[in-house]
């Protein structure tokens, strides 16, 4: 079943729906991985299915909330990315998780950035955060590609969590930060052209 | 998401579960009389619990009511199927201040003629922890039988067998 208000997105690669039960066994897989150990994983089998399920109601209470990520072309799912704001979050966060098999070809960037787009123009959201943890390398490295820089000030979820500042819907409507994402999005999609550095997420 | 259909009876009304009902919830939750489910849970696990709740109605097509008496939250039941448990269970909850008049016998029944009547379940079931006498004795009271063993999710819990058959087909 699926959930009937959660609009869908599309981008060069990828079609953003919302998750649906069939897409269950991918998320379970992940949070029951290694992959999920900055997530809060991993999680046994009634802690990922009621995760799952929290996503879905995460939409229903807040108005928006997590895409499932799907391939444009074979309609497999690559991950989530989208909204996340549960009880105790001191802001609201755009969040991501590629599962571990689909990392490094920048499914990542490309689902956060018409993500944030939407959230941004759509929802009304005049700036986000990310939390994330410190030892979280792949994920650091690609909130600085979208343009996030570390705020050392903000208030944190529980100390443990470094917060990252996403650039302001001012900034990223003109400018050399969604220009140089879009670059490197078009880049991963064409693998003629190759970006600088390597993918990580 | 799923319409979540809307029941009535003499004195209650069931409804969908709404960010409103949140703070009614956590402070349930937060009590000690959610210690046979589970609790007492702080705010942060209290919402995810929520949403969870919430989202059951999307994935499974049904999920849990919000009990209303008098435009005052007095409660919730529900059908509910997290992976890891072997039957759809029925649960009922209720909130401080509204014990001892019937509300979830009441709201319980309504469920039960709903699962009856539309959801149809080839089993439906409730796991009660063993030392919350007050639950069982509902449970008895809705015509439920204890069934040998424990539930495999959790060895504390007894497994009562509802009998559909009693209620609205």
């Amino acid at each position: 079943m699926g959930h009937r208000d959660i609009p869908v997105l599309e981008s060069n690669r990828l079609i953003l729906r919302g998750p649906a039960s069939e897409d269950y066994p991918d998320f379970k897989a992940t949070f029951a991985s290694y992959r999920s150990r900055f997530m809060g994983g991993p999680l046994n089998a009634y802690e990922a299915w009621m995760l799952y399920a929290a996503e879905i109601g995460h939409w229903e209470i807040r108005g928006y909330g997590m895409w499932m990520i799907h391939d444009k072309a074979t309609e497999e799912t690559l991950g989530m990315a989208g909204g996340w704001f549960p009880s105790k979050w001191p802001e609201r966060e755009i969040a991501w998780i590629i599962w571990p098999d689909k990392a490094g070809h920048g499914y990542a960037l490309e689902a956060v950035h018409e993500v944030r787009g939407f959230l941004y123009a759509q929802g009304g959201w005049g700036g986000a955060v990310s939390y994330i943890d410190p030892k979280n390398l792949d994920s650091i490295r690609l909130a600085e590609r979208l343009g996030c820089v570390k705020d050392p000030d903000a208030p944190t979820i529980d100390g443990s969590d470094a917060v990252y500042r996403h650039p302001s819907p001012d900034r990223l409507t003109s400018g050399q930060i969604r220009d140089g994402i879009e670059l490197e999005i078009a880049h991963y999609a064409d693998p003629l052209f190759k970006p600088k550095g390597w993918a990580l997420d | 998401m799923t319409d979540v259909p809307e029941l009535t009876t003499e004195r209650l009304v069931l409804r969908g579960p709404v960010g409103d009902d949140f703070a009614t919830f956590a402070a349930f939750y937060a009590s000690d009389a959610a210690r046979y489910i589970g609790g007492p849970l702080g705010i942060a696990d209290a919402w995810r619990l929520f949403a969870a709740d919430v989202g059951h109605w999307s994935l499974k097509g049904f999920g849990w009511w919000t009990v209303i008496e008098d435009d005052t939250v007095v409660g919730s039941v529900g059908l509910h199927h997290p992976a890891h448990h072997d039957d759809i269970e029925i649960g009922w909850n209720t909130y401080s201040g509204a014990e001892g008049r019937g509300i979830a016998t009441e709201a319980a029944t309504a469920a039960l003629n709903w699962a009856a009547s539309v959801l149809k379940p080839e089993r439906l079931v409730s796991y009660i922890a063993e030392s919350n006498l007050a639950s069982m004795k509902l449970a008895e009271r809705l015509g439920a039988t204890l069934q040998p063993g424990r539930a495999s999710h959790a060895a504390d819990n007894l497994i009562y067998l509802h009998d559909l058959s009693r209620y609205a087909k």
